[in-house]
């Protein structure tokens, strides 16, 4: 008896022990509860509860499976669709966390005689820009590439369209990051037509500063389009820069030479905005005329229902014309029995009279 | 209440959506994406709050319902919002054999059992998938916001009906632990008043023990806490009042007039959505699914649309004329601007579009109300029932009425016929042989008479006459319930009729506590049993005439007349 009370107890105790234990956690997890969200976090309690099983199965003897599929199931993900995701993902961050880091000192109007240290040189500028947009091909390939890929991979339609899903949030996110590089090139862009606005005194000069602002004018902010400016304007500044720091050195030909460039740039600017300005015009007179003959139209409705009512009238009143020539030709023939009967009983009479007679 | 009912559930939702951690405010933040699966009362309580747009926005990829094939889709956190019972259960369980997705995060949509949690531990555990288990929640919001100041609780199985003890226990019993879930996220403790003897008293009493217990448990209570702080910007609390649906039976049945009830009473509406049928009829379209049939039309009426905002009282005739032709107006003006304009046009064409795909909506709902109500006469029975409640005299014979061939279905001759019968204090029989005549089904007629004779007994009067608001307004049904929150709100005189509960108090007893005398900014009206659009109107309606009081009406069922005439007719054939 003793014997058989010892396991016992030890089951008893070791109970007890689970079951404070259990409710030590289950206070602390419940104290823990976070109010600010009004829905109460139970992951503790949870947990508390994977030991209640875990030694309640001890306990009970049943044997835990033994971790050996844990390395197949690791393995598993390693080759596949989200790690690429991923790396697309944090290749995207890091461009946008570069992009954070030196907006300031991109933007900087940044006066042309300071010599401050954290001012950037039109050079980095074009380098980041460069930089920038291939990176962004590269990312936009990428995503293309995962989504071919995800096409052609045999899978079930749920994960299809969840790796669709997927893609077009990263798409998303890599607008998003786009849009900031624009928006920091619009402001610099800005900030080079203010100044060539502002300092139209020094033709020379500003003609060199011209060039920039003028390229980047005429095209929106497409990765394809700008690309020639990028090129271009790297290759104007670093050849200037060569040539000296001072402005007035510049070669004769040179000048020349970026004159022309700048007058048909020009031209072409002006013939653009000529033409816009006709197809508004047009557009306008288009609309106008689209508003008369609306009007046009309307009024000839009105018109129309009259001449409706009006025909609805004429055949009615052809319809009771119809009847009354109807009714007249009956009575007409009816008349006339009467008049012939009139006629032969006279006849009959006047024979009669005349037989009675003689 | 600073923020309505309706925001306060978008916010927990959206704080669930985001691995229940506060969603933050950079527009920019790298995308993470995730699984949401749902059963049919998360999809309900997710559906009139959120858009699959917004799901997306928040990084859904799929959303899927618990209990469908699911393939395995790995390295994925799949966010689980499902009430905690047992099949649902099982089916986490077996999921978490299948390893399905990377990481689980549960949800409860109300608090799940110590037992239960017990279940899912052994099968992570079995399938050695503890760690993939990352937050367990228990989110309390078992309930269904349709507007800003309108809820409702339980949106599945209307059709059954159960007079057993243990069925109105259970029953009961998830009455009261949505209206539990609904003020811990209101995050306000109530004070309630009920009328005696009836279903609504017992779920009171229920209630008040159950924030009792709660608001007792001072070191995890639900309502203590940055809840107060931040939620009161008033300092007192609701006014919680219960009625019963034996209360009033005529207003269920009641033809209406103003434009959502319309709406509900003769389209398929449900869970702000409209569907209508070019061709056979078919269920409503769950949320996430495509319509099975392509010449099926499945219209949302949300908050954002402001034409149903500014319109979705108004009575019938008024939507028709008055707001349709504004609406166009207003799109013409702005098309005729913009021709001036190229660039405004451009930027402006989205909000052209969109409104233009409103007015297509409401044209389309709009013509469609209107042919159900030519084709069935139903202003003749609106005008009808509306003098019937207000006792004024009736110049058509009610015989007539029934025996009219083309003058609606024999559903709303039955309808017609019961509030007659509802509202008469005699009636003749020889009715019986018309309405069979007109094809109609009579059970429900032995229900009200078993109603008519309890409430006899109960001797409380049925008030239907006007209170005083204009007669456009359809206020005579709900009057009683009207009455009360009148009453209570004004505290003009105590309707000693009604208990009184503070859960707040530490001692049981209700003759000796002091009442809270203050008269009440906010009021709560709860309906056990069906609750319609009617009476949403009427307390709307009446919480603009006060200016300063706020009024939210819920129920435990939202049903139409047809659906409630059917619900009469199980219960006369018992």
């Amino acid at each position: 008896m003793a014997s058989d009370e010892q396991p016992e107890s030890r089951e008893n105790s070791q109970r007890r022990r689970r079951v404070t234990s259990s409710l030590g956690d289950v206070s602390i997890c419940l104290q823990r509860c976070s109010f600010t969200d009004m829905a109460v976090d139970i992951t503790l309690l949870f947990k508390a509860s994977v030991k209640t099983v875990k030694t309640r199965n001890k306990a009970i003897g049943i044997g835990l499976d033994s971790p050996k599929d844990d390395i197949f199931k690791r393995s598993r993900p390693k080759i596949g669709f989200s790690p690429k995701a991923k790396e697309v993902i944090t290749n995207i961050t890091k461009l946008k966390d570069f992009l954070l880091q030196h907006r300031k000192d991109y933007v900087s109007a940044g006066s042309l005689i300071s010599s401050d240290l954290t001012r950037m040189t039109d050079n980095e500028r074009d380098q980041i820009d460069q930089d920038a947009q291939i990176f962004m091909r590269t990312c936009s390939e990428a995503i293309r590439q995962l989504r071919n890929e995800a096409v052609k991979q045999v899978s079930s339609a749920q994960v299809k369209e969840h790796r669709g899903a997927v893609l077009d949030l990263i798409e998303v996110y890599l607008r998003g990051v786009c849009k900031l590089y624009s928006e920091q090139r619009a402001i610099r862009v800005k900030r080079m037509v203010d100044k060539k606005r502002l300092s139209r005194l020094a033709p020379e000069h500003h003609s060199r500063v011209g060039k920039t602002p003028e390229p980047m004018e005429e095209k929106t902010v497409k990765e394809e389009s700008s690309e020639k400016s990028v090129s271009e304007v790297p290759n104007n500044t670093l050849n200037l820069w060569e040539e000296g720091r001072v402005e007035d050195e510049l070669s004769p030909e040179e000048i020349q030479m970026f004159e022309q460039e700048n007058q048909r740039l020009v031209s072409e600017m002006n013939s653009l905005v000529d033409e816009v300005r006709q197809i508004e015009g047009k557009v306008v007179e288009i609309s106008r005329l689209q508003e008369i003959f609306a009007e046009k139209v309307l009024h000839q409705e009105t018109e129309i229902d009259s001449i409706h009512q009006l025909v609805v009238g004429a055949t009615e009143n052809v319809k009771e014309g119809n009847e009354d020539i109807r009714e007249a030709i009956k009575n007409n023939a009816g008349f006339r029995v009467w008049i012939l009967f009139f006629l032969v009983m006279c006849s009959f009479s006047l024979l009669f009279l005349d037989w009675y007679d003689s | 209440m600073a923020a309505s009912v309706r925001e306060k559930q978008t916010v927990a939702l959206k704080r669930m959506l985001n691995f229940n951690a506060p969603p933050l405010k950079n527009s920019a933040a790298e995308p993470v994406w995730k699984v949401l699966i749902y059963d049919r009362f998360g999809q309900d309580i997710i559906s009139p709050l959120l858009t699959v747009k917004e799901l997306r926005d928040m990084g859904i990829t799929l959303h899927l319902l618990l209990h469908s094939d699911r393939d395995p889709i790995p390295e994925v956190p799949a966010i689980f919002f499902v009430m905690p019972t047992e099949e649902n259960i099982d089916r986490i369980c077996q999921d978490l054999r299948n390893q399905l997705y990377e990481s689980y995060y549960m949800n409860f949509i109300s608090a799940i059992s110590r037992s239960k949690l017990e279940d899912i531990a052994s099968a992570a555990l079995a399938a050695n998938a503890v760690t993939q288990v990352t937050k367990v929640y228990d989110q309390y919001l078992n309930f269904i916001t349709l507007e800003d100041d309108m809820f409702t609780l339980c949106h599945q199985n209307k059709e059954l009906i159960s007079t057993t003890d243990t069925d109105m226990e259970a029953i009961m019993d998830t009455i009261v632990d949505s209206l539990f879930c609904f003020f811990v996220t209101l995050g306000a403790v109530p004070i309630i008043r009920c009328p005696r003897g009836n279903a609504a008293e017992m779920v009171a009493v229920k209630l008040d023990k159950k924030l009792r217990e709660n608001l007792r448990d001072a070191r995890n209570s639900l309502f203590t806490g940055d809840n107060m702080a931040a939620g009161q910007f008033s300092f007192q609390r609701p006014l919680f009042v219960l009625a019963d649906r034996n209360v009033d039976m005529a207003t269920p049945l009641h033809h209406t007039w103003t434009y959502q009830a319309l709406i509900h009473d003769v389209l398929d509406y449900q869970l702000n959505r409209v569907v209508m049928e070019e061709g056979a009829g078919g269920d409503p379209s769950p949320a996430g699914a495509r319509p099975k049939k392509k010449n099926r039309k499945t219209y949302d009426l949300t908050g954002a649309d402001r034409f149903w905002q500014k319109h979705k009282g108004s009575p019938f005739p008024e939507v028709a004329e008055s707001g349709l032709e504004g609406e166009d107006e207003g799109a013409i003006s702005m098309l005729s601007d913009n021709t001036a304009k190229l660039t405004s046009a451009v930027s402006s064409l989205p909000e052209l579009l969109e409104k233009k795909r409103l007015i297509d909506l409401h044209t389309n709902v709009a013509t469609a109300v209107l042919d159900h109500i030519k084709s069935r006469k139903l202003d003749v029975y609106f005008e009808y029932e509306e003098k019937l409640m207000s006792k004024s005299t009736l110049d058509k014979s009610l015989l007539d009425i029934i025996s009219d061939p083309d003058a609606g279905t024999p559903e709303d001759k039955m309808r017609l016929f019961l509030i007659y019968y509802i509202t008469a204090p005699q009636v003749p029989s020889e009715y019986k042989t018309a309405l069979l005549d007109a094809g109609c089904d009579l059970s429900p007629l032995n229900y009200i008479k078993q109603w008519k004779a309890f409430t006899k007994m109960a001797a409380t009067p049925a008030n239907y006459g006007n209170s005083g608001v204009k007669p456009m307004v359809m206020n005579s049904g709900s009057q009683l319930v009207m009455e009360g929150v009148k009453n209570l709100v004004l505290k003009q005189h105590e309707t000693d009729d009604y208990r009184y509960f503070d859960p707040k108090m530490l001692r049981g007893s209700e003759s000796s506590i002091p009442r809270n005398k203050n008269p009440f900014q906010e009021a709560i009206v709860f309906v056990v049993g069906g609750g319609n659009y009617i009476e949403y109107q009427n307390l709307v309606d009446y919480a603009k005439f006060k200016q300063g009081k706020k009024v939210v009406y819920g129920c435990s069922e939202l049903s139409n007349a047809g659906q409630f005439i059917k619900q009469l007719s199980q219960l006369g054939q018992k």
